[in-house]
């Protein structure tokens, strides 16, 4: 799932400070599965959010709502109509569901309520870790499982730098350093042969990526000529 | 486990009282709504109260901890606490069709009650002068005072039932008779006639029978029984006619009964207060005959075993060989049970079993006779108050739909939830019952002032707050995200990860409302307080709060289970109290500064002393969260704090005006 968190209140505060009626609307998806953005929240910040501006004397209006995913058009839809009364949305999805509103609604102003962090998996009540990077081109199969793209503070994906002790990273002493993970695991699995391949370094993705499923999709009718 | 599961002792009980509502009613000290809700379906909840039989009790799953909860008791105390209030209100119209009721008992006063809610009039027949059966001529006072039944019986009456005492059937009425000028009759003439022992000299002078005996005391007669009694028996009305002869100053008072203490059908409650009181009770004995001359002097009795099962599935008792003995007797009372009187019944064309009970078709009491119904103890023999109201209950609603021309009830299930798993019980923190506070023995002999004196305010609270609310606990809604938070934090371990969605089995959910104020989807609801209902409550205190319009004005939460509420009183706090405040979610927290609050307390107890467990950790951090949100908008972190008991009782001294609150000085200004 996309990890996000909520931004700083201030930070909220000051990007809304021009605006006056303002729907906030939480997704259901992800960021409720990771306790940020969800029903809840959208709750809590539309209240912080009045008593805010009514202590600085500037009341707000705001709305309150959310939908199931803000990455597809047609659950975005569903709030058409409310959307419009309102001079800004402040959309409490990852950076993905504010740029599905902003583009379905090219007329209102769509602002970020949270930082997306990452794409990762919990890891007990309250935390979760980075686990993807999204490279685009998954070397898991000879690492054990684990991503040395996401989850080594360098990307080194063929072997660890030297730097690392007594298991930790030495970057950060609060991670453990993933090749020595992933060498403990490839050892567990009798795999460790994968150690001897060389992963050719991988080439940065090129943004914006897009992906085009012809086979999900409804055949154009054949024209002439072709 | 389906959804439509109920607590157990809703499902024990015949008339399946909503228990669960009225004792969580009571432990939040809402006394008004729990009689609502008992007086609803019951119309005899002060005689409930204090001499039911109690099969929800048998059933309460508290008693996988402790011990079940004092329903009886709490209903009791809700009905004591409101006597004079009138809840219910007459029927707007009346229907033609008449309907006659014979024998005052619970059975016929509660289709009375009934049917004249519904709107027909009815008229009660009884034999003797006063109202209530059993109630009034045969329960003794000190378990049930007349009064008490009384003021019951005046409020059926109130609903313009007709009343015809001195009227016997059989004697002075015929159900041939009746139907002429009724369109419905119901028989609730009881199971009073006494069964004799196959004894030799049971026709001496003082061997009596217990009902007529207790028929005679409760008219007001005191008669000298001697100073040694023998009572054969081991039913109510037997330990009943024990403690009535100790009042008349009989000072040997021996029960005498086949079988042992756990087939005894008696309460053990009752048995044990007879024998505090000091009579004695021997068990495995049967009387073999009644010596004298012209009066009774003697019992000879036999000792018993228990042998082979018998067709009621009890053991049956069998004599020991040479064991006779014989037992000083001035008077021997014969309890040892009851048929239906047969000259009443005996031309009315209905199908009688071999012990002269009524045969009915079903449980709704119908007989062969068309436009007759039937129900209670001449129905069922000799059995318990409340299964008689049930027996009401049904023949009235069915003696208006065949009135009515309406199709048959359809049968409904009462399922029990189930019981609760070990790894759950092991959780739960005890804690005993309430004793039931008592005249001492000492000062009860000399009079039939009630024994039991019921709970105080507080011990029914406190014991209304053990009840551990079955089935009142955590639905998960669809909007579910299956973020799995509720399998994470919930002390209980009650919710799992379904296949969509969580799943929380409600039959273990222990109601603490932790999954609830964390959910990040607000798709957990407790049917105990949903989140719409916590925060209409707030708006409640908070409307209030603002009309009364204080200088300072503070909403505080306190834990109801652990805060004595007197401390509350006098502090100038607007108080809120929670079933623990564990379930107090974040936008509770902050809410009340949107709506004007200057400050807001909340009562914490240790986390070991917490009822439910984790609650109080989760306020902490529930706490810590709203502080920073109270910063962040610039209302103040200092604005919520936590008090403890000692606290509460010591506010004023701790309460530094923090200024009014920011929202509320620009609204003044303004306004
Ligand atoms: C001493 C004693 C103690 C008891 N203790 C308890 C207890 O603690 N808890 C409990 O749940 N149950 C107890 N019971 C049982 C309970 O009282 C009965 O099960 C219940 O009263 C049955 O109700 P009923 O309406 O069917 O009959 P009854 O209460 O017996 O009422 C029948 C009525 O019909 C009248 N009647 C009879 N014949 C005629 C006629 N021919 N014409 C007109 N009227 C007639 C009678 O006078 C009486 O008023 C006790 C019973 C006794 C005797
Ligand atoms: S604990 Fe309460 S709800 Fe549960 S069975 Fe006992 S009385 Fe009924
Ligand atoms: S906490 Fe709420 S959203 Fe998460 S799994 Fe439980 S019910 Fe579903
Ligand atoms: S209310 Fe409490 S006991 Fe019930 S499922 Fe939620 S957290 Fe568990």
């Amino acid at each position: 799932m996309i990890v996000a968190e909520i931004k700083p209140f201030g930070e909220i505060k000051d990007m809304l400070k021009d605006y006056n009626k303002v729907l906030i609307v939480g997704c259901g998806t992800c960021v409720t599965v990771c306790l940020s953005g969800g029903e809840r929240q959208v709750e809590l910040l539309a209240s912080a959010l009045r008593m805010a501006r009514k202590i600085e004397g500037n009341e707000i209006t705001v709305g309150e709502r959310t939908i199931l995913r803000q990455c597809d058009p047609e659950f975005i839809d569903q709030i058409k109509d409310e959307a419009a009364q309102y001079d800004a949305i402040l959309s409490m999805a990852c950076g993905a569901g504010v740029q599905g509103i902003a583009e379905r609604f090219g007329s209102i102003t769509v602002l970020p309520a949270m930082n997306t962090r990452f794409i990762g998996v919990s890891d007990g009540q309250g935390t979760w870790v980075e686990v993807c990077a999204a490279c685009g081109d998954c070397i898991l199969y000879k690492t054990g499982g684990i991503c040395p793209v996401a989850r080594c503070a360098k990307s080194l994906i063929n072997g660890p730098c030297g730097g690392s002790q007594g298991g930790l990273c030495e970057v950060s002493k609060d991670n453990p350093c993933v090749w020595q993970q992933i060498y403990a695991r490839l050892v567990k699995l009798n795999l460790l042969h994968f150690l001897k391949e060389i992963s050719p370094p991988k080439t940065r993705p090129v943004h914006p990526r897009r992906l085009v499923r012809e086979d999900l999709r409804l055949k154009k009718e054949q024209t002439k000529g072709v | 486990m389906t959804d439509k599961a109920i607590p157990p002792c809703q499902a024990a009980c015949p008339i399946y009282t909503d228990v669960s509502g009225y004792v969580s009613a009571i432990a939040i000290g809402d006394i008004e709504r729990a009689i609502r809700i008992i007086r609803q379906i019951n119309p005899f909840p002060s005689v409930c109260g204090r001499i039911c039989t109690r099969p929800c009790e048998t059933a309460c799953r508290r008693s996988q901890i402790d011990e079940p909860i004092s329903i009886a008791a709490l209903k009791r105390f809700a009905a004591d606490q409101t006597r004079g209030l009138k809840l219910i209100k007459r029927p707007e119209h009346y229907y033609d069709e008449r309907v006659a009721v014979i024998g005052s008992g619970p059975a016929g006063l509660t289709v009375a009650h009934d049917l004249a809610l519904l709107g027909y009039r009815v008229t009660v027949f009884e034999e003797q002068n006063v109202l209530g059966g059993m109630l009034t001529q045969g329960i003794p006072d000190y378990r049930l005072p007349k009064d008490v039944v009384k003021e019951e019986v005046d409020f059926i009456l109130s609903l313009e039932v007709e009343v015809k005492t001195g009227l016997s059937l059989g004697r002075d009425l015929s159900i041939e008779g009746l139907l002429k000028d009724y369109q419905a009759v119901f028989l609730a003439v009881g199971s009073q006639r006494s069964l004799l022992p196959k004894c030799n000299g049971v026709e001496l002078s003082g061997v009596i029978t217990a009902i007529e005996f207790l028929k005679q005391i409760s008219r007001g007669h005191r008669p000298n029984l001697g100073e040694h009694v023998v009572i054969i028996g081991g039913g109510h009305t037997a330990v009943d006619a024990a403690r009535t002869c100790l009042r008349l100053g009989s000072s040997e008072v021996t029960i005498i009964y086949r079988r042992t203490i756990d087939e005894m059908p008696a309460g053990r409650a009752e048995v044990d207060d007879a024998e505090k009181e000091g009579v004695n009770i021997r068990y495995l004995t049967a009387p073999v005959d009644f010596l004298g001359n012209g009066n009774v002097q003697k019992v000879r009795c036999i000792e018993m075993r228990l042998g082979e099962l018998d067709e009621s599935g009890r053991r049956r008792p069998v004599p020991v060989e040479n064991s006779e003995f014989e037992i000083k007797a001035d008077t021997v009372i014969l309890a040892i049970g009851y048929i239906p009187e047969a000259d009443a019944l005996k031309d009315s064309g209905l199908i009688l079993s071999k012990n002269g009970t009524i045969i009915v078709k079903d449980n709704t009491g119908t007989t062969n006779v068309k436009g007759v119904f039937a129900g209670g103890d001449v129905v069922s023999g000799p059995s318990s108050v409340i299964e008689a109201i049930a027996a009401g209950k049904r023949a009235a609603d069915a003696i208006h739909r065949y009135l009515r021309n309406l199709p048959d009830k359809e049968v409904e299930e009462h399922l029990p939830l189930r019981s609760l798993d070990d790894n759950v019980v092991k959780l739960i923190n005890k804690s005993n019952r309430q004793n039931m506070p008592t005249v001492p023995v000492e000062k009860r002999l000399d009079n039939f002032n009630e024994v039991e004196v019921g709970y105080n305010r507080n011990e029914a609270l406190k014991e209304a707050q053990r009840c551990l609310l079955c089935g009142s606990g955590a639905l998960v809604a669809d909007n579910c995200a299956a973020c799995l938070n509720c399998v994470r934090i919930c002390p209980y371990g009650v919710p799992v990860p379904g296949r969509e969605i969580a799943e929380i089995d409600i039959s273990q959910c222990q109601v603490c409302g932790i999954c609830a104020s964390e959910c990040p989807a607000s798709a957990i609801n407790l049917k105990l307080e949903t989140r719409e209902e916590g925060r209409a409550a707030l708006q409640k205190v908070i409307d209030k709060a603002r009309q009364e319009a204080p200088e300072v004005l503070i909403i505080g939460y306190y834990c109801r289970y652990k805060l004595p509420t007197s401390l509350l009183d006098d502090s100038g706090i607007y108080w809120l109290g929670k079933l623990c405040t564990g379930r107090l979610d974040i936008f509770q927290l902050i809410y009340p500064f949107e709506l004007g609050a200057d400050e807001v307390v909340v009562h914490m107890c240790k986390n070991e002393e917490c009822h439910f467990r984790d609650g109080s950790r989760w306020l902490l951090t529930h706490i810590e969260r709203a502080k920073k949100i109270l910063d962040e908008i610039g209302m103040g972190a200092d604005r919520l704090n936590i008090i403890s008991e000692e606290d509460v009782s010591d506010f004023k001294k701790r309460f530094e005006v923090l200024g009014i609150n920011p929202i509320r000085k620009r609204e003044k200004v303004r306004g």
